[in-house]
Order: C-alpha cells, then structure tokens, then sequence
C-alpha cells in the first residue's frame, strides 16, 4: 500500500483565548503523534479542546506554546503548500454550486481546476452519482457531508482533518460512511485525524484512539487498536471490539475525574 | 455583536492585513475619523470654497445656530411635533393594515399593492394635492409624515407575525382554536422584534414626511425654513437645518433601536432592509388575476379619495381624466411630449445615480470586508448616515453640486449608497464561519474569497436593497427638481403648482407611480429569478 501522507508531531501545544475579559485555556500540554499514513481519533469531553487541537494542526490558528511539525513543515506552511483536507461537523458547502462544483471548488482553489476526472471519481467514491447537478438543498444532510468529504479529498491531500463530520447524522448513514472513510483511506493512505463524540466510531476507524481530558486538553489515554484491515460490520458484533470499546470509555471517565486531582497536585 | 462565548472562543479574528490599526478600539478610531472629517470640512470651507456659498465652516454652523436659536427651535419643534404626529398615525395604520392582512390571508395582496402604491407616490407633488383638502394648516405635513412610514411599517409588522414559529401554531390548532387566537397568542408577541426594527425605520422616515410636506408652503417647520433660505442663498442657514434634522432623525432611530432591545433582549437585530419578495401564485389565471385585482383596488382607492373628501372637479381628477389627458384629448399630444421628455430626463439622471450608488456601496463593503481597520474607522459613520433621510440634506448637496443634472445624480447615489452599503456589509460578515475556514485551508486568495463567500452571500442583501431604493431614488430626483436643478418631471410638476395646472399635476402623479412601482416590481421579478438560481429552496 503506498504511503504517502505526512507524519505530524505536535510537542507541548497550550492555546488560550481571551474571552470578555477572562482567560480560557483550551489546550495545554498537548501531545500527539501520527505516523505518515496513520489513522489517529480524538476523543474526549464536550468543551475538551478537540477541535481546537485540529484546528491548530490545520494551521487556521496558532498554538500559544508547542510545537507542531510535518515532515519538517509547520501547519502554517501545509496550509500554503495547499496539502491539507479539512471536513467539519457543518459541510460548509456553497448553497449556490451543484454537488460537482462544489467538489471542483478545492481544485479551484489550488489551481487545477481542469482535474474533472478527479471529481468525477470522488462523486463515484462517495456514492452519489445521479446527484451531480444537484444544489446542497436538495440533498440530505448525509449526501451534504459526503460531498465534504470528497471535497476535502479531492485535492490528494497529505494530511485529511476531520472534525465531527459524521456528527449530525443518525446511526445508520453514520456506519455506512464509517465504512466509506475506511475504504477511502484504506486506497489512498492519507494520514487522518479524525474528532469524534463517538467511541465504537473512533476504536472502528483508527489506529489509535486518543482520550482528552476536559478543559485544559491534554492526552491522558492512549489505546492502539489492533484489529486487521479491512474491519466490517462483523467486528462491530464481536467481544473483543465491545472490550476495546469498553477500555476507552473507562480511559474516559477516568480522565473526567483528573480535573479534580489535577487541582490539589499539579503534577 | 452577539457572538456567543462559545464561537467567541473558537473564532480566530478575520483574516487581518496584520495593520496595526487593528489594534486600536474601534471608538477611538471612529472619534479620530471624525475629528479629521471635521478638520478638513473647516479648513476647506476657509480657503478652497471661501465666498463660494456652497460649504459652511463647522464654527460658523456653531455660531450661526446660537445667534438665532429661538428661530431655529421653534421651527425644530414644530417640525419635530408633525413627524410624531405623522408617525403615530402613520404606524397605527400600517399595524391594523398588517393585522388585516394576517388575519384575513385573500386580502394580503390587495393591501400589500395599496401599501406599496403609497410608497412609490411622488410625495413632493401630492403635498400641493392633500393641501386642498387639508387646508393650509399642519395637516399635509402630518399626513406626508404618515404616509412616508406606512410601507416600511406594514412590511415589517408583517414579516413579524409571519415569523411566528410555525410549532407554536399548530400547538394553538391542536387546541381547536383559531386563528385568532394564534394571533392574540403567538403571532403578537412573535412580532415584537421585527415590528421594532420597522419603527426605527420609519422614525426618520416621518421626519422626511414632515420637512417635505414642509417644502411646499407651511407657514412653519425646517421645511419652510430650508426653501426661504435656498432662495436666499443663505448657506449657513442651511447647514444648521441639516446637522438639526440629522441630530433629531438619528436620535429618534437610536432611541427607538434601544428600546426595542430593551423590550426584547433575546432577539438578534433584524435587517427589514432584507425583507423576502412575495411569491407570484402558480397558474396564468391566477396570476392575472393577482395582477389585476391589486391595480382594481388602487383606482378604487383612487375614486374613493376623491368622493370622500369631495374635491371640486377643476382640482380633482380621476384615473379616466388622467388617461384622457394623456391620450384623448386635443392638447395630449402636447401634454404626451412634456411629461415624457421630462419624464426621460429624470430616468436617465436617476438611473445614473442608482446604479453608481449601488456599486458604489457593494465595492466599498468588499473593501470594508478585507480591510478590517478602515471598516472599524468609517462603518459607524455609515451607519450613522444611513439613518438620516437624505433628502433633508438634499439642500445642503444642491449647494456644494450646484444646479445642474449632476445634482439629480448624486443625489440618488447617495441616497441609495448607505443603506445598500450597510446591508451588504452586514450580509457579508454573516457569512458561515465553516466556508471561511474551507477557504483558508486551502489558503485562498482574497479574491477567491470574495468570489466565493463574500460576494455571493451579500447578493440577496444587494438585490433587497436595489429593490427599496426605486421608489426612494425617484423621490429623491424629484425633490431635487422640484427644489433645484429645473429639470426633469419634478421640474413640470413644479411649474405646474405655481399655475394650478392640478391637470398636469395628476399626470405626472399617476405616471411617475406608475414608474416608480414598475421599477420596484422588475427588480423584484429579477430578484426573485437570481435567488431561485442562486440557491433553489433557500432564497425564501
């Protein structure tokens, strides 16, 4: 399987924010690691920083302290260098282009625009053809997220950053494009992040599951998931997924008690 | 602004120039603009335009109004007073025709073309019309003052009861009540914010009523006052009554805008600028029919006017004296050739302006939008300028342009220039955070941002504000004129005052609504095809 995605390290991140005043600490000691073409899931506490730690991966924010470091780039210049998909919870799609268009609109953007073999593939990819000249009203909420998904793609990222983009949807359109992502990844090895408030999502899709602990975000838990490649619905059923699932829900739970230590011993 | 804390955090500011302008408070940059503007005004008007009439020094404006004080609050109040009488009448109207219209849904298109006709009335001639009725008293003022706010008002009124949320409803339905008492219920309350939004509008659009039923013989009022001194050339005069006119209108706005938000804290600001085209009915039968029953009800309106106040034929004239005039009688051909050559010119200038001042505002909200310093420094004054009716200052604009069809023309730009701007630029901050970010991902250019966010999320704010500023633009043309520039139809009709020619008068009434309504119905027809292509099943 070629590997061609980046590897991101990011050492020690803290951002905080100012708010009327206050100060919020979104993240502080952040630390992760993914491998070029690895599969990484956040998870953690609503409020806990995720999407903020994306963000800054994303290079559409800053860190306050750390280090993040892509195969010897920072996020600031990936996002230049136009090697970055990002699809989040709201599709963000424009109400004015049709499906295909709004695919093309990535590759308008970093000028190839003539690639139409690369929509048309993405548009099979993602189950929707019949649908190209629609507009995202006339689609459902999970057709909208899958042109996100493929606009994200479209580009032949280095690095794919998810955040939540399943989240809206009910259970089953949310397994089928789990499945999906799987093969998506699985065909072109694109290192991913993925955040998510799911737990049997994150241990179905990734190699590793991050668990965050509430705000201030770090680490607290690691879990590799071992289970062989391609997973189906059949692993779903199984006792050894339930025990994974298990093992990082009590990783999470465990982290949402912390706070209250990380109070009286600041270790 | 109200970001809530959790997108406030989550945020980035937008993608700055990195200015270090942009770090200065927004009131400190704005007070500073201010006192530039200031500045320069007074240094231009001692050298540059010293002896020229055409500018006034701030310090003379000063010294000027404190000279003659009693003069000019006497006439501030007496204006003051016609505006509030205006816009009490003027609203309650516009509410019960709001009410009708929701209750009794068959009637809405009707009501809604009487309304609109209103609107779109040369207000500047029909003073001299309603002052037969009225007398020489304050009365054609209070009802100019009444009827300028009635479209704005109904429309709003309207927008809010429609607002109502369609869950509460059906849980008075499911009651077995009707919809009266969905109104008394929901509906009501439903519209307080929207309702509030139209009464701040229509605050300084009273005190416009006023001052131009003013301009066309009262004894009293700024409106008098402005005529007097225009015929004098007496140029501070003229500047004290605009910076009056502009303080009281934008106090009214403000003060009604507070406490609108008072009353109900927990809605966002509503933009009735923006308000949604009404659907035409499928089918040609009843299209026709919607066609025609709104103009039926007009004319109807039209008769009725004159039966119930009684007005002598010599003054009075109806729809078929109007079209005979046009085209039967032996002089028509005569009367054909003044209106519609004068007619001509007054398109030609006014489109000139509308057009320059839409662009105008759409180029420099892209501008304010990429260029976050300049948007803090100048936007309060737009806002603030947006609130004044315009052509209070029209005066002050025939002074600095002069007489010429170039007055006409910037006029209208300006007229038509803040609120456009102001809208556009607030659709264009609205646009999705999530789009934003896709862009910046990719690290779009700046015109690729406004191609693809900026520029097509202001289009609906661009095409409602084009839509308003019909009517608007006309009578802006029109006053200036009737006031100034001697051209155009405002020009005929004039002439046509001073020789109680009421024939001509009708006429150039008649076609110049008609235009005027035409106007506002093309752009909304066009309106209406962009959004349904823009994006189908969102635009409504």
């Amino acid at each position: 399987m070629a590997r061609r995605g980046a590897p991101v390290d990011v050492v020690g991140v803290g951002r905080t924010f100012a708010l009327a005043g206050d100060e919020v600490t979104a993240l502080s000691g952040f630390d992760m690691h993914v491998p070029a073409g690895g599969f990484i899931a956040l998870i953690g506490p609503s409020g806990c920083g995720k999407s903020t730690a994306l963000r800054l991966v994303a290079g559409l924010d800053t860190p306050d302290e750390g280090t993040i470091d892509m195969d010897g780039s920072s996020p600031d210049e990936m996002r230049r260098g136009q090697r970055i998909g990002v699809a989040f919870q709201d599709p963000s799609l424009l109400p004015w282009r049709t499906v295909t268009t709004n695919i093309r609109l990535a590759l308008e953007l970093v000028g190839r625009r003539h690639d139409t073999k690369a929509v048309d593939e993405l548009v099979e990819l993602v189950g929707l053809q019949g649908f190209e000249k629609a507009r995202p009203s006339q689609l459902s909420g999970g057709m909208r997220q899958r042109v996100a998904i493929a606009r994200s793609l479209v580009t032949k990222p280095d690095l794919l950053l998810l955040d939540e983009p399943f989240g809206a949807l009910d259970a089953l359109t949310r397994q089928q494009l789990n499945d999906e992502l799987q093969r998506i990844w699985t065909a072109r090895g694109t290192t991913t992040i993925l955040v998510t408030h799911s737990i049997p999502e994150a241990v179905y899709v990734a190699d590793e599951v991050l668990v965050m602990s509430p705000r201030p975000g770090s680490v607290v838990a690691r879990h590799t998931i071992g289970f062989e490649r391609p997973r189906t619905r059949e692993l779903l059923l199984t006792d050894r997924f339930h025990a994974e699932v298990e093992a990082v829900s009590a990783s999470l739970h465990r982290s949402e008690g912390q706070v209250v230590q990380l109070d009286t011993d600041p270790s | 602004m109200s970001a809530t804390a959790e997108t406030a955090a989550t945020a980035p500011a937008r993608p700055a120039g990195g200015s270090r302008l942009d770090r200065v408070p927004p009131r400190v940059l704005s007070s500073a603009v201010g006192i530039a503007v200031l500045l320069l005004w007074e240094l231009l008007a001692r050298t540059v335009y010293a002896g020229s009439y055409r500018l006034s020094p701030p310090t003379a404006v000063v010294v000027e109004f404190f000279e003659f004080r009693g003069l000019y609050l006497r006439n501030l109040w007496h204006s003051t007073k016609t505006a509030a009488w205006g816009f009490l009448w003027g609203n309650l109207a516009a509410m019960a025709l709001a009410v009708a219209s929701t209750l009794v849904p068959w009637l809405r298109r009707s009501i809604g073309a009487v309304v609109l006709t209103v609107f779109c009335l040369p207000f500047i001639a029909i003073a001299p019309i309603l002052r037969l009725i009225t007398g020489p008293g304050n009365a054609t003022p209070i009802a100019l003052s009444a009827l300028a706010v009635v479209f704005t008002t109904y429309v709003a009124a309207l927008l809010g009861f429609d607002l109502a949320p369609g869950s509460a409803l059906d849980v008075v339905r499911s009651y077995g009540r009707g919809r009266l008492t969905a109104f008394r219920s929901v509906r009501v309350r439903a519209s307080v914010p929207a309702l509030f939004a139209g009464l701040q509008i229509a605050a300084p659009a009273a005190f416009l009523g006023a001052v131009v039923g003013e301009f066309t013989g009262a004894h009293r009022g700024l409106g008098i006052l402005t005529v007097r001194a225009l015929g004098a050339l007496q140029t501070d005069r003229i500047w004290v009554i605009a910076v009056m006119a502009t303080i009281v209108a934008t106090g009214g706005y403000l003060a009604i805008g507070a406490l609108g938000r008072y009353l109900c804290p927990w809605s966002p600001a509503l933009d009735v600028g923006a308000v949604p085209v009404p659907h035409a009915e499928p089918g040609l039968l009843n299209r026709l029919a919607g066609l025609l029953a709104p103009i039926a009800v007009v004319f109807v309106f039209w008769y009725a006017f004159l039966w119930v106040f009684g007005i002598e034929p010599f003054f009075a004239k109806t729809p078929v004296d109007v079209w005979a005039e046009l085209f039967s009688v032996s002089e028509a051909p005569e009367t054909r050739s003044i209106i519609f050559g004068a007619l001509g010119t007054t398109l030609w200038t006014t489109s000139l302006g509308y057009v320059v001042g839409l662009v105008g505002a759409l180029a420099s909200a892209l501008v304010f939008i990429l260029v976050p310093w300049l948007e803090r420094a100048l936007m309060p004054i737009a806002v603030a300028l947006r609130s004044i009716p315009i052509i209070v200052t029209t005066p002050v604009i025939i002074l600095f342009v002069g007489r010429g069809l170039l007055t006409t023309t910037a006029i209208v730009a300006v007229m038509s220039f803040f609120p456009t701007l102001v809208n556009c630029y607030t659709a264009m901050t609205r646009t999705p955070e999530g789009i934003l970010d896709v862009l910046r991902s990719y690290d779009a250019t700046s015109t690729a941002n406004v191609r693809n966010a900026y520029l097509p999320t202001s289009v609906p704010a661009l095409l409602a504000s084009a839509r308003i500023a019909v009517p608007t633009s006309l009578l802006g043309a029109t006053v200036a004129e009737w006031l100034a520039t001697g051209d155009g139809i405002g020009a005929v009709m004039v002439t046509a005052f001073t020789r109680n020619d009421f024939k001509i008068l009708w006429v150039s009434v008649a076609v110049l609504t008609i235009v005027a309504v035409i106007g506002y119905w093309l752009v909304a027809a066009f309106e209406l095809r962009t959004l349904e292509r823009m994006a189908p099943g969102i635009s409504r």
